[in-house]
C-alpha cells in the first residue's frame, strides 16, 4: 500500500520524536494443541510507522480490527514486537487508561484506589495523598469504604476513572473510553479528559470515529489492516479516512457521525 | 537504579495489597470466615486420630498424632502454595494485558496468600504440640530459618511452573500427580528412620540417600527435630533444600524474562 505523508501539518513540531515507531509488525500465536486445526499465527500488525512528539495529542484512527488496540499495547511496552522497532527518546512512563481492570472485589474502594494506582505506575504515598480527591470525584460517598463487589458497574467505572485521573503518566494512551457512567458523570469525565488534553501532556487517543479524533487531536495516523495508510494533520487524515469508508460502505457514515 | 528501587517497592506493595485481597475474599466466601483457618487443622487431627489410632491402632497415641500433624501441615503448605503460585500467571493474563508488570508478581501473590494461612495454622499446631507435652525449647529459634528455606523452595518451584503452565496447561495435571507421589515419599506419614539403611545390591546408593534427595523430606524431618526431639535442624537437608530453591528460582527468572513480552500474545482457542 502507498504511504502518503501529508506535508501541510499545521502544528510546529520539535525535530526529535518522543516515541518513534518504525515498520512494526506483531503476530498473535494460538495456544498449541495436538488437535488444533487453525493457523498457528495471526498477524495483527504488518507494517506500522509513525512518530509521537512531546506534548502533542495524536489520534489513531481505523476500523474495527485494524490493529489499533494492539498498537497501544506495544506503545505501553506490554507486547514485544515481532519485527520493526519502537524507540523511546528517554525512559518514559507510558500508561494505558484502563478503567477498573485489576479491581479486587473483596477490597474497599479506598484500598482498590491505591492498588489500581500502584498498577498504573504510581507509588503508595502518591495514591494515599490523592484518596480524598478520588473519593470526591468518583461521588461514591460512603460506598468508598465498602467492598467493590457491592458496586454497580457504573460505580466501578466511576472509581476507575477517578483513579486514572490521579495517575499522571508522561504519555497517556486512551482506548475509546469516553462516556463513563450516567449522562452527568459522562460530561464530567469528558471535561476532566479535556483538561488532560488541553495541558502539556502527550496523549494518544484511538478511535474508529473520525469526529472524536477531529475534536480532540491535532495530528492523526490512519491504520488499516495492520498498515499505516496516512500520517499527518488531523483534518486531512480524517477526511481521507471518511472518504475511503464512504466508498466502501455508504452506511458506515452514520456510525461515524453520531451527532 | 533509583527507578529500579522505586519500581521494586511498588511491586512489593502490589503483592501486599493483592495478598490482603486474597485472604479477605477467601474468608468472606464462608460463613465462618477466618475461623476456618483454625478449624481446618482441628479436622485434620480428628481424621488422623480416627485413621491411625482407632483403626490402624498405631502405638504412641498423642505422639503419633503430633508426628503426623507436623508432616501433614508442612506438606500442605508446600503443595497448596506451589499449586497456587503455579496458576498465578495463567489466571491473571487478562490483568497483565493492561499493565506493564513483571510476570513474577501474581505467582508471588498466590504463594503469600497461602503462606499467611499456613502461618495461622502453624501457630495453632505449636499450641497443640505444647498441650501434648512438646513445649517450646531453645531450638525453636531455628524455626524461622527452616520456614524461610521452605518458602525459598516454594517460590523456586512455583515460578518456572507458572511460566510453563501459561504455555502448556497440561502441566497442572502432571504436577498434581507428581505431588501426590512426592507426598508419600516425603515422610509425611513416617520418619526417616523408617526408611531402610540398605538397598538391593543393584542400586548404587542406599535408600536413605535417595530419601533425602527430596528436599521436602529433609525439611519435614527438620521440623520434627526441632519441635519433637528438641534438637537443631538437619542443616545438610536445609542446605540441599535451599540449593534446589535457588536453582529453580534462577531457572524461573531466566524463563520469565525470556517470555516477558511474548507470553501475552498467545491466544487460546
Amino acid at each position: 500500500m502507498l504511504m502518503e505523508k501529508s506535508s501541510n501539518a499545521s502544528v510546529a513540531k520539535p525535530a526529535q520524536p518522543l516515541i518513534s515507531v518504525r515498520n512494526v509488525a506483531l503476530c498473535y500465536r494460538y495456544q498449541k494443541s495436538i488437535f488444533a486445526r487453525h493457523k498457528a499465527k495471526i498477524w495483527a500488525l504488518h507494517d506500522v510507522s509513525f512518530n509521537l512528539f512531546e506534548g502533542e495529542k495524536l489520534g489513531i484512527i481505523g476500523r474495527n480490527g485494524s490493529g489499533k488496540s494492539t498498537l497501544m499495547k506495544i506503545l505501553a511496552k506490554i507486547f514485544e514486537t515481532d519485527a520493526g522497532k519502537v524507540t523511546y527518546s528517554r525512559p518514559l512512563h507510558v500508561q494505558l487508561l484502563s478503567l477498573g481492570v485489576g479491581f479486587e472485589g473483596s477490597l474497599s474502594g479506598r484500598e482498590n484506589a491505591v492498588l489500581n494506582g500502584l498498577l498504573l505506575g504510581k507509588n503508595r504515598r502518591h495514591m494515599l495523598s490523592r484518596l480524598e480527591k478520588i473519593k470526591d470525584f468518583s461521588e461514591l460517598g460512603e460506598f468508598f469504604d465498602m467492598p467493590v463487589s457491592t458496586y454497580s458497574s457504573g460505580m466501578g467505572a466511576r472509581l476507575g476513572f477517578a483513579v486514572a485521573m490521579e495517575t499522571e503518566p508522561e504519555v497517556l494512551l486512551i482506548d475509546e473510553v469516553l462516556g463513563v457512567g450516567d449522562a452527568r458523570f459522562a460530561t464530567k469525565s469528558y471535561n476532566a479528559l479535556q483538561e488532560k488534553f488541553s495541558g502539556n501532556r502527550t496523549v494518544v487517543l484511538i478511535s474508529h470515529d473520525a469526529a472524536t479524533i477531529q475534536k480532540m487531536c491535532t495530528r492523526a495516523v490512519w491504520i488499516e489492516k495492520g498498515r499505516t495508510i496516512m500520517e499527518g494533520d488531523v483534518k486531512t487524515v480524517a477526511a481521507a479516512y471518511l472518504k475511503a469508508i464512504n466508498a466502501d460502505d455508504p452506511n458506515a457514515v452514520r456510525e461515524l457521525r453520531p451527532d | 537504579m533509583r527507578h529500579k528501587i522505586a519500581d521494586f517497592i511498588r511491586y512489593r506493595d502490589i503483592v501486599w495489597y493483592r495478598t490482603l485481597a486474597g485472604l479477605k475474599s477467601e474468608a468472606r466466601q464462608n460463613f465462618l470466615g477466618y475461623v476456618w483457618f483454625l478449624l481446618e487443622p482441628a479436622i485434620t487431627t480428628a481424621i488422623m486420630y480416627v485413621v491411625y489410632v482407632l483403626i490402624f491402632q498405631y502405638g504412641g497415641g498423642a505422639n503419633r498424632i503430633v508426628l503426623l500433624l507436623v508432616g501433614t501441615i508442612v506438606w500442605q503448605w508446600f503443595e497448596s502454595s506451589t499449586m497456587q503460585g503455579m496458576m498465578g500467571i495463567k489466571s491473571k493474563l487478562h490483568i497483565m494485558t493492561h499493565f506493564t508488570l513483571p510476570k513474577y508478581i501474581f505467582p508471588l501473590v498466590g504463594i503469600f496468600t497461602s503462606t499467611w494461612k499456613f502461618l495461622c495454622i502453624f501457630c495453632v499446631l505449636l499450641v497443640y504440640c505444647a498441650i501434648c507435652g512438646y513445649t517450646p525449647n531453645i531450638h525453636f529459634l531455628w524455626l524461622p530459618l527452616v520456614l524461610a528455606t521452605q518458602l525459598l523452595l516454594i517460590i523456586g518451584c512455583a515460578l518456572p511452573l507458572a511460566v510453563g503452565v501459561a504455555y502448556f496447561n497440561d502441566l497442572t495435571t502432571v504436577v498434581s500427580s507428581i505431588f501426590r507421589l512426592l507426598m508419600f515419599l516425603s515422610g509425611v506419614f513416617f520418619t526417616a528412620s523408617f526408611v531402610p539403611n540398605q538397598s538391593p545390591s543393584f542400586v548404587p546408593l542406599h535408600a536413605q540417600i535417595y530419601f533425602f534427595m527430596n528436599p521436602m523430606a529433609g525439611l519435614i524431618e527438620s521440623y520434627r527435630y526441632i519441635i519433637m526431639w528438641k534438637q537443631g535442624p538437619n542443616f545438610w537437608a536445609l542446605f540441599v533444600a535451599a540449593d534446589y530453591g535457588l536453582a529453580f528460582l534462577i531457572i524461573g527468572m531466566v524463563m520469565s524474562s525470556y517470555v516477558n513480552g511474548k507470553i501475552l500474545k498467545r491466544v487460546s482457542g
